[in-house]
């Protein structure tokens, strides 16, 4: 419609409304104006963020006028609206500059799935029996409310309990305004993976509770202990773009890669060189080829660091030589030798370290080891090497160092008992931690959970009341990517359409119950939706940042929302702000592993799924249907082992296999995998759920129904690599789907004939 | 009588393939040695009728929610673009939403029963579920855009008949491919096939 006919309208509306509807003509008119104004058949895009991981990569939205089936008042219709169709990469975003993974495409099914709790629900029976009723949004935040004034009014307030996922930006900075304002103790962030560790090596060793990030472009030699950093781990797309401009974008010049792990990831599938080191046994192989470098005198670019004299001494050390630690490590002498001079002889090096290394029960030693290689190396904050992203200013630091272990302390402290309201946001701590750990029973005797999840997942069939919050795509959405780019990013969006169900936002849920709660609570938080306190916000950084050109907020405000977020060039790479505080060589420590060797004979290593993360998504049926990298399984869940393992326990591709450990048992199918370590079993996380939508909801097994309760130690986050297992014939066939029929091309050709 | 006989042909084409499609996706799951596992083949069309109509552009003549009278809407004066917004700027002429509808009828002609029933979706915050009247089958792989024929000049009434006499919309032109390029041909219009198939 033009404006013109638009106004013509308007006009006649509003003289017709005032000569018949005589009580508020203004109001009425307001009724008609269009929200969205699109041409019928033509796209637009609109930046956004995805959240499906930690990463942080900004996304632009395709919108297309379309009709939408929902449900509104009772009653199921279409409605005409903005939809979202497909989510591609911001290309001006630092992060991801263009890109998006697989996992970030099919972001636009958590807003279209079937199985979204679409209005607040109240718990109908007891508890966890999935039973709910609908009820309408004012009285579910009145009895929240209800609950909340008689704790404060009781001086019970330190007994609320907020546990969410890994997050950044201003909603964590709401969630942690709106306890500190109720006088609640501040939100538990639960990573169920392997930051927590790497965070509390980075503060022992750099002060800084973060991740790092990689500048893979300009390295010429990486070595990874068991980080999947092409697929999973940190921000994988930022660290594909720098790998692929470390192979091929220079020629004449290509990157050496060399991958330590017991079972072939699909980055160490990329590696030219594989090592496959004794389990726990990484941070011992990264002193010994710091041991090599620092006795052969090739540092290249040595840092000046206060300690290193004293570190270089105890390195030279022959308990770290290569000969010492050989058995060890299962890696011969001259293989470490030879590593260790490649290494010395082609900087920029860098050493990288994530996944099972960090979930062994030594995980912080394996962590400081490697940060101690990429001193002895020289990467720390120089071109080419490891650095941090710049710390937001105005956002509070990202993250801080403890954040699973305050989680399992408070399991493992009754924390969660003591509770008398538990809030959950973004997380699922009843599928992600050990059955051992009794979470779901002890989260029982909670009197009263709200959660504010999308899904009904094994956590939020707890809750007495489900407060559902828009998808991300219907929400307004801000972050402070962590790692993966050297520049300092905000990231911020606008909703990209309007929701689809009776949902509401969940920042604007804790206003408007601060609000009700009235008095302190909300002084405290004096804006009425959640968009107002990110302009708050934003003014300081306008005003604040020492990068930014000065022409004014709303000039600011306007191209942030248009580019998806602010960043500035300028501001270059930081080094870690107090490098070495107290940078020592730590001492060895042996992993430990949950059972005996005679008993249990096989290291059991769950790693993170290519789809389903740590079981975060898979929910979503894209990410079901698309095949393992390395092993092309679909829609289920496998147990990898060696062939000649296999060979020797007569197990058969497909074989169902019981896996047993003193924890627990499970079956799954075999996929027999030659670049796997002969003791080590492995099995992707993610399947298994009880409940997480028609898709997830009974299919594959929990690797987690086995894990031992081992902690990391001196970190205290769970030790998912630590368990031992056993494996026995069921003489039954799994289920398996393989996308290419088998693992091998003869075989494939043996099938089609 | 070609046309006859064309239709004939591809009917028992379709049949065949139908047919041979439908029994390998039995056979495999017969051999099938997992328990529990579904027919790969999952076809595109519900029934084997529905993907005969497809082929051969037969369509159930819609019917609407409401008895929507566009030629009182035009005696009125009300140009076709007042409504159908997206016909000058886009591919799409586009359905007005029901917001637009009530922009005058939330006080004209408010107590007839089919404006009340537009009145009754807007109320309860939905919008009127407007049958499709026009368009191409998806395995046609037209790509139409409406604007450039606007620009071009040609009147509405050439592809959708004479909508000044009638009350809800009826296919009253058949389009389909000779009928396209009868046109294009007549004005000079470029008649390559990735004009429109693409």
């Amino acid at each position: 419609m033009e404006r013109r006919d638009f106004l013509k309208f308007g006009v006649l509306t509003g003289a017709t409304a005032t000569l018949t509807a005589c009580e508020k003509p203004v109001q009425q008119l307001v009724r008609f104006v269009p929200e969205e104004d699109f041409v019928p058949g033509v796209a637009t895009w609109k930046p956004s963020l995805c959240t499906l991981c930690p990463a942080g990569c900004g996304v632009t939205v395709r919108i297309m006028d379309g009709e939408a089936e929902v449900v509104r008042n009772g009653q199921r219709g279409i409605l005409k609206m903005g939809l979202a169709k497909k989510l591609e990469g911001n290309a001006r975003h630092p992060v991801n500059r263009g890109k998006l993974c697989a996992r970030g495409q099919a972001g636009l099914q958590v807003t279209y799935h079937p199985d979204r709790v679409s209005g607040p629900l109240k718990r109908s029976s007891s508890r966890g029996s999935g039973d709910f009723q609908e009820i309408g949004w004012p009285e579910a935040l009145s009895e929240v409310v209800t609950k909340l004034a008689e704790l404060r009014s009781q001086q019970q307030a330190d007994s609320i309990r907020f546990v969410t996922g890994e997050m950044r930006g201003h909603r964590r900075e709401l969630i942690n305004q709106f306890l500190a304002s109720l006088g609640a103790p501040a939100a538990v962030q639960f990573a169920p993976l392997d930051e927590p560790v790497l965070r509390r090596a980075n503060v022992l060793a750099f002060g800084r509770a973060a991740m790092p990030s990689f500048d893979l472009e300009r390295a010429n030699y990486v070595i990874s202990f068991g980080a999947d950093f092409l697929g999973t781990w940190n921000s994988p797309v930022a660290q594909s773009i720098g790998y692929g401009e470390m192979r091929r974008g220079r020629p004449g010049n290509r990157g050496k890669f060399v991958q330590v792990e017991q079972r072939m990831s699909q980055t160490g599938a990329n590696a030219d060189e594989w090592v496959p080191s004794s389990p726990g046994s990484e941070g011992l192989l990264a002193l010994g080829l710091a041991h090599v470098i620092v006795k052969e005198g090739l540092r290249s670019n040595p840092t000046e660091i206060n300690s290193s004299r004293e570190v270089e001494e105890k390195l030279k050390d022959e308990t770290y030589s290569p000969t010492q630690i050989a058995t060890r490590t299962g890696i011969s002498a001259n293989r470490i030798e030879r590593l260790a001079r490649e290494m010395a002889a082609h900087p920029p090096s860098i050493a990288v370290i994530g996944g099972t290394p960090l979930a062994q029960t030594n995980g912080l030693f394996n962590a400081l080891a490697v940060n101690l290689l990429n001193m002895v190396l020289g990467s720390i904050g120089s071109p080419g090497g490891m650095f941090f992203a710049p710390g937001a200013s105005t956002v509070k630091e990202a993250s801080s160092a403890n954040q699973s272990v305050d989680f399992v302390a408070q399991v493992l402290s009754g924390g969660l008992e003591n509770a008398e309201v538990l809030f959950l946001d973004n997380t699922n701590p009843v599928f992600a931690m050990p059955p051992s750990w009794q979470v779901s029973q002890k989260m029982k005797r909670t009197p009263f959970i709200v959660s504010f999840g999308r899904f009904m997942d094994e956590t939020s069939v707890l809750a007495d009341l489900i407060l559902p919050d828009h998808s991300p795509l219907e929400s307004w959405l801000d972050d402070v990517p962590e790692s993966g780019t050297s520049e300092a990013v905000f990231t911020l969006a606008a909703p990209a359409m309007r929701p689809l169900h009776n949902t509401r936002a969940m920042p604007d849920v804790l206003l408007e119950i601060a609000h009700s709660l009235g008095g302190s609570v909300s002084e405290a938080l004096p804006w009425k939706t959640f968009e107002e306190m990110l302009q708050a916000s934003y003014r300081e950084l306008a005003r604040a940042e020492r990068c930014h050109p000065t022409d004014g907020f709303e000039k600011f405000w306007g191209r942030m929302l248009e580019q998806g977020g602010w960043w500035d060039g300028q501001c270059q790479i930081h080094s870690p702000e107090s490098p070495a505080l107290e940078f020592q060589a730590p001492e060895f420590v042996p992993p430990r592993f949950d059972g005996s060797e005679q008993e249990f004979p096989f290291y059991f290593q769950p790693y993170v799924a290519e789809a389903f993360l740590d079981g975060s998504l898979a929910h979503l049926p894209w990410m079901q249907e698309l095949p393992d990298a390395l092993s092309t399984v679909m829609w289920g869940s496998w147990l990898e082992l060696n062939p000649k393992t296999a060979e020797k326990l007569q197990i058969q591709q497909g074989d169902l296999i019981q896996v047993r450990s003193r924890h627990g048992s499970l079956e799954t199918p075999a996929v027999l995998n030659p670049a796997i370590a002969f003791d080590v079993v492995a099995m992707p996380m993610g399947q298994g759920h009880a409940q997480f939508g028609r898709y997830a909801a009974q299919r594959g097994a929990n690797p987690m129904s086995v894990v031992a309760p081992l902690q990391v130690e001196q970190v205290g986050s769970l030790a998912w690599a630590a368990t031992r297992v056993s494996l026995s014939r069921t003489g039954r066939k799994g289920r398996l789907s393989l996308a290419s029929g088998a693992l091998y091309e003869q075989e494939k050709e043996l099938e089609l004939r | 009588m070609l046309q006859h006989r064309l239709g004939a042909l591809a009917f028992s084409l379709v049949s065949v393939a139908t047919f041979l499609l439908c029994s390998c996706a039995r056979s495999r799951s017969a051999n099938d040695s997992s328990p529990g596992s579904e027919p790969f083949f999952t076809p595109a069309h519900p029934t084997v009728a529905n993907a005969v109509k497809e082929f051969l552009g037969w369509r159930a003549t819609p019917i609407q929610p409401i008895a929507f009278p566009h030629n009182k809407h035009i005696a009125n004066g009300i140009a076709c673009m007042v409504c159908h917004t997206g016909v000058s700027k886009g591919p799409v002429a586009g359905i007005p939403s029901d917001k637009l509808c009530m922009r005058c009828h939330e006080f004209l002609a408010s107590d007839r029963a089919e404006v009340k029933k537009v009145a009754g979706y807007f109320n309860s915050g939905l919008d009127v579920p407007w049958q499709r009247v026009y368009g191409f089958s998806p395995s046609a792989h037209v790509k139409f855009n409406h604007a450039p024929h606007i620009r071009a000049g040609v009147d509405c009434s050439r592809c959708h008949g004479d909508v000044t006499n009638m009350t809800v919309a009826v296919r009253a032109v058949q389009i389909n491919m000779g009928f396209c390029l009868g046109c294009h041909r007549a004005q000079q219009a470029s008649t390559d096939c990735v004009t429109c198939h693409f």
